[in-house]
């Protein structure tokens, strides 16, 4: 009996013991999130345990998988301007392709519809030529406008074009209700024009 | 035995019929000057013209393209051409065109005219009895 109360005293005693020096090594463990390791732990000295005076200690843990991402750095806007699409330029490497529809009507008095239809061809294929010369030479464009007590009495634009084509194909022909389309077509290549 | 007299105008002849027969169609070319113009007016075919003329003089340059056409029992170039005037127009627009066009807008009206051309140009054209052949020169 009496060595049991010895035993049960010694017990309390080291129980007690024991307590004392938990709380003088650490008193507060931040919680660490349940996906994500802890970060920071900060270790707080009990006022007298601690050789120096009450003061905070940081300990800061950088997480490795942060380290791995990459640093984004905040950029400041700039508008955008819009890229211009890349039009086709006669290269020397490259030929280029030029591709028109003329279109051409026939007479109103015409002695039958397969007359109407050939007249109607020849109208389309200028209207082709022309389209051709207007894209590969280029158009002479002539304006005038008079006003008179502030208003437009006349407004007139006057446009030409003048040019030789040579190795034009007609690709297609295509005749409904009178109107007659003539697509054609002109391969350009540099060798053509000397420099 | 033959003689060699005999042997020699026997090769003579024969090869002079050869001859014939290879060059029949340079003994029968003709040069010709060709020019062809057509207007059209507000999209609308206004006037056509073909003109056809024997060359006065020996033209200068060499073929660079043929066209074969059916003759049609005519000797006259004229005639042939506007029996197939189709595929000569499309042979013409192959060699090249003037083109020549205007255009006028007053007060929201508008008014065109273009002109197509193919300046005088020299062609040289052989008769055959079943083909005609037409080849411009450069």
């Amino acid at each position: 009996m009496k060595y049991s109360l010895v035993l049960a005293a010694l017990l309390s005693v080291a129980s007690f013991a024991a307590d004392k020096k938990e709380d003088a090594t650490v008193t507060q463990v931040a919680p660490a999130p349940s996906n994500v390791t802890p970060s920071n732990v900060t270790v707080v000295c009990p006022t007298g345990s601690c050789s120096k005076p009450a003061e905070v200690q940081k300990v800061e843990v950088i997480n490795p998988v942060e380290i791995s991402k990459p640093i984004e750095i905040a950029k400041p806007k700039v508008e955008e301007k819009p890229v211009p699409k890349k039009e086709d330029v006669l290269d020397v490497q490259h030929d280029l392709l030029i591709s028109v529809v003329g279109q051409g009507v026939a007479p109103v008095n015409t002695s039958s519809p397969a007359q109407a239809y050939a007249l109607a061809k020849r109208a389309a294929v200028a209207d082709a030529y022309r389209l051709i010369a207007e894209k590969v030479k280029g158009v002479r464009i002539d304006g005038q406008d008079l006003i008179k007590n502030m208003m437009v009495k006349r407004s007139t634009v006057r446009t030409s074009v003048q040019a030789m084509v040579r190795n034009a194909n007609i690709v297609e022909t295509t005749f409904k209700e009178g109107l007659c389309e003539v697509e054609m077509e002109i391969t350009l290549s540099r060798a053509q024009f000397p420099q | 035995m033959r003689s060699r007299d005999g042997d020699y105008s026997f090769t003579r002849s024969i090869s002079s019929i050869i001859f014939l027969l290879l060059y029949s169609s340079a003994i029968f070319a003709d040069e010709y000057i060709i020019s062809y113009r057509y207007s059209v007016k507000n999209a609308t075919l206004y006037n056509e013209t073909l003109y056809i003329s024997k060359a006065m003089k020996k033209c200068t340059g060499k073929p660079y393209d043929t066209l074969i056409l059916d003759p049609q029992k005519s000797e006259n170039l004229k005639e042939i051409l506007l029996a197939n005037q189709d595929e000569f127009i499309e042979f013409l627009y192959k060699i090249g065109l003037s083109v020549k066009h205007r255009e006028e807008t007053l007060n929201g009206v508008n008014d065109s005219s273009t002109i197509l051309t193919l300046p005088s140009k020299c062609f040289k054209v052989d008769f055959n009895d079943n083909s005609v052949k037409i080849a411009p020169l450069k």
